[in-house]
């Protein structure tokens, strides 16, 4: 003990400052040393290849390259970057997996597995599905802008945090829990892109591995007001004429023992933005006819978004979480579906326009 | 191995006994053998006006020379008493029967004085109060609330402590210790209120302290604490008699030394040393937030530069991105890796620190702006620090000076150099180990046997009301737990005052 505290802790603590404390346990990833990546652009190669693609470097003041690769496995392009870079390309800090919509026809959930089972990457992922040649963009963008990829990562991160119902937006953990759960199918933001421009389209609908449509526009919104935020800053309903602000949304589903019929009660509040309709809202009766006309228009709009989920035998509403009983035995994903699929549906909304905002 | 112990003891005392000389007779010859070579000691031979010789011994630098011919020499001469001792009425005059007790009483300023024809000593106790006025406390200094500090003379102490509690049972006991100082200690307490046990434990820790040299309080603290090799003080410093006379009052102990305007109260624990005597003054919510902004930039103080060195060495993952991209920049043209950088600047930052106090006052502001201005915006533009970590080290050297104990400060760089040691070897792992180590340690110490880290470890959960927050004052109605104080109840209570 005494030999231990006179010389081995003294040479101990020696050694380990005059080796500047660096340890041989320990990855070394001093940030000079290290190239982040913020984003992979994932697209279908040639002979059945994948094509990754991202942006480095990340510091500022640097030049840009766009780095491509043709690539089997997911790891075999993290190393390969490696091999093309002055500096290691680290997957701490990926923020962002932009899948191409032919990819992800063919295949999603085995490449999110790979990333998620890395235990660098962080769990605020945000995945998201694109429609055209992102790449073609990025080689545009990349000089007009200096750090594009941190401006998108921004910009989803806001759109997260904010919850205005704007787009939906997914993260890896979010997309991962309902794969794996037997009444919800996952869904992802679908963007289009093209040399000029970078544009939120609407949900893509996802049925396990498989990409099997997207909604948009007004479904979109029915989709937000439904299942995802049940907020939205700005409805507008150009049909009518007019435009709502802050609605929320209550939503009641409702399933008969039979597995018949589906009623979907939704309360809807919200006010008036704009109007520039014939009607005169100031008149009580008039503003009730305009109440009855946005309700009928919501709920045909909503009718449509319920079909088109039970043609795509897809479950990102989580309908079938309405048939759980305490006492019944779960039934399976299939036979739910196949219920499902003929399911009638009635939906009903209950719009409250907040007077004040007149 | 006890039987052992206690011959050996035995055999001590024996020896002891044989060494010891008789006493020896007290004689001008013997007084002129010791004084030999000392310029400022007076052997004076006088008569009185009715022809009784006598002789004054002292040391001239010791004594109040006003005094001294008032009260001593003046009456001496007009006194037509035999017994010519006994007319000096103003002074404590003690008979001395051997050279060593005359030896003692000449050292602390007394006068010595001999009735030739019968051969009698007696000493007058004629100390020069020379002491400086009471002024602010410098260390503890507050807006609000008492302004007088402790001077270096113990009766001047006691008695700023004897006006605030006006208490006879305020209990104070006499030592003396350091073989070569003799310097005066006085244990207080507050007999009914403070532990007997602790008050034991105390006395039997300063009867036992066995040096020559103890000028300061710091010296004696260190003979008394539990835990000698520790970095945190295990008794409380401070030169506020308002500080001293709470903490009496809530069952600690204090001890005044001579020569020193710092008394030591104990038992303390880790939280007293981020306790200020304004925390009192202040309404209890501003009290509690100041507290705790003091705990969080301790924390500051030690962990965010270790953290900076952890996060940029090993964990670039957990940084926000935007400041990863700050940071690469920052760093991205440094020769050092992130550890030797913060060693770099922590040590310039020490050597300023300590500069800056040993300098005079004029002096200390030029080297602040040479050492904030001139170094740290030069080692940037010169590329050998980040300005993230010039950041980073003003804010942690500002955040260590926001402890109100200046010896935790101190020990708060040591802590900090440690735990940038390993943080930059395993990264966050290091940091979680040291905070391990360092709770481990603090729990492990205690303070005149009373734990350290109470009230969190051992729980007092009342105690709590006094901790991280400090509730309002008449909230507080018990007296800290873990001090075992023998009146529980700050306050008179219906059935019974002062219930156990």
């Amino acid at each position: 003990m005494r030999y231990i505290k006179r010389v081995i802790l003294p040479l101990l603590c020696c050694v380990l400052v005059l080796s500047g404390c660096s340890s041989p346990f320990v990855e070394d990833n001093t940030v000079e040393e290290v190239a982040p990546v913020t984003f992979w652009s994932l697209n279908k190669g040639e002979n059945g290849k994948l094509e990754i693609t991202t942006l480095v470097p990340p510091i500022m003041n640097e030049k840009k390259r766009l780095f491509t690769l043709d690539v089997d496995l997911l790891k075999q392009g993290k190393k390969e970057f490696n091999l093309k870079f002055y500096r290691e390309l680290k997957l701490g800090q990926l923020r962002m997996l932009l899948i191409n919509e032919n990819l992800a026809k063919k295949e999603v959930i085995s490449l999110i597995n790979t990333i998620l089972s890395d235990p660098d990457v962080s769990p605020r992922l945000y995945l998201v599905l694109v429609k055209g040649n992102f790449e073609e963009y990025l080689e545009k963008e990349k000089n007009e802008k200096k750090n594009l990829d941190y401006f998108l990562y921004r910009m989803f991160r806001h759109y997260e945090r904010r919850n205005q119902g704007e787009m939906t937006i997914v993260n890896i953990h979010e997309f991962m829990e309902k794969v794996y759960s037997p009444y919800s199918d996952p869904v992802l933001p679908i963007f289009k892109v093209n040399e000029k421009k970078f544009t939120y389209e609407g949900t893509a609908f996802f049925k396990k591995n498989d990409y099997v449509g997207s909604v948009k526009d007004m479904e979109d919104q029915m989709f937000q007001l439904l299942a995802n935020d049940h907020y939205l800053k700005n409805l507008p309903l150009s049909p009518l004429k007019v435009s709502l602000g802050q609605v929320r949304s209550r939503v009641h589903m409702k399933v008969d023992r039979n597995y018949k019929t589906l009623s979907i009660k939704v309360h809807v509040k919200g006010r008036i933005d704009e109007y520039r309709g014939h009607r005169n809202i100031l008149s009580s009766s008039e503003m009730r006819k305009l109440n009855k006309d946005i309700e009928s228009y919501l709920q045909g709009q909503s009718m449509d978004l319920v079909k088109k989920t039970q043609k795509l035998k897809a479950e990102p509403l989580e309908v079938g979480a309405h048939t759980l009983s305490p006492l019944l035995q779960p039934m399976s994903r299939k036979e739910w579906l196949n219920y499902y699929e003929n399911m009638k549906v009635k939906v009903d909304y209950i719009v409250k326009i907040e007077p004040l905002s007149l | 191995m006890f039987w052992k112990k206690k011959k050996a003891a035995t055999s001590q005392e024996e020896k002891e006994k044989k060494t010891s000389v008789p006493h020896e007779a007290v004689t001008l010859e013997a007084f002129k053998k010791i004084t030999a070579k000392m310029d400022d000691a007076e052997i004076v031979q006088r008569q009185t006006n009715s022809g009784i010789p006598f002789s004054l011994v002292y040391i001239q630098t010791l004594i109040d020379h006003e005094r001294f011919n008032e009260s001593i020499v003046n009456p001496i001469i007009h006194s037509t008493n035999k017994q010519f001792v006994q007319c000096i009425a103003t002074c404590k005059v003690i008979k001395v029967s051997s050279m060593e007790e005359a030896k003692n009483h000449l050292l602390i300023g007394c006068v010595l004085v001999q009735d030739v024809e019968k051969n009698e000593w007696w000493a007058i106790k004629l100390e020069n109060p020379l002491s400086r006025a009471i002024e602010n406390s410098e260390t503890e200094t507050i807006v609000y609330g008492p302004k007088d500090s402790f001077t270096e003379r113990v009766e001047h102490n006691l008695y700023m402590i004897r006006r605030r509690l006006p208490l006879t049972e305020l209990k104070t006991e006499k030592f003396q210790v350091g073989s070569l100082t003799k310097t005066q200690v006085q244990l207080l307490y507050i007999e009914g209120i403070a532990n007997p046990d602790i008050v034991d434990i105390a006395r039997k820790n300063i009867s036992e302290v066995n040096f020559d040299l103890i000028l300061e309080s710091s010296n004696l603290s260190a003979f008394m604490d539990d835990h000698t090799n520790s970095l945190f003080p295990q008794s409380l410093q401070t030169d506020r008699p308002d500080s001293c006379a709470y903490s009496l009052g809530l069952g600690k102990l204090v001890i005044l030394l001579g020569n020193t305007p710092f008394a030591l109260i104990a038992p303390i624990t880790f939280f007293h040393l981020f306790q200020s005597p304004e925390d009192y003054v202040h309404r209890w919510v501003i009290a509690s937030f100041l507290r705790t902004l003091r705990y969080l930039s301790f924390l500051i103080a030690i962990l965010l530069i270790p953290l900076y060195v952890a996060l940029a060495t090993h964990h670039y993952q957990m940084i926000p991105l935007q400041i990863l991209y700050v940071m690469m920049e920052s760093r991205s043209k440094l020769p050092f890796t992130p550890f030797w950088e913060a060693l770099i600047m922590m040590v310039i930052i020490e050597i300023i620190k300590e500069a800056s106090l040993r300098m005079p006052t004029k002096t200390s502001q030029t080297i602040g702006i040479i050492g904030g201005i001139v170094i740290g915006q030069a080692a940037v533009e010169a590329g050998f620090a980040s300005k993230v970590l010039i950041v980073l080290v003003g804010i942690s050297a500002i955040a260590s000076f926001l402890v109100p104990n200046y010896l935790v400060t101190k020990a708060t760089t040591v802590i900090q150099f440690l735990f940038l040691i390993l943080s930059s070897f395993i990264g966050i792992l290091g940091i979680a180990l040291g905070l391990i180590l360092l709770l481990a340690h603090l729990n492990g110490l205690s303070s005149l046997k009373q734990p350290f880290f109470a009230p969190v470890a051992p729980l007092h959960w009342k105690d709590w009301n006094d901790l991280f927050v400090r509730i309002p004052l008449p909230w507080i109605k018990q007296r800290p737990q873990y001090l075992q104080p023998l009146q529980k109840w700050r306050v008179k209570r219906r059935r019974g005052s002062n219930e156990q």
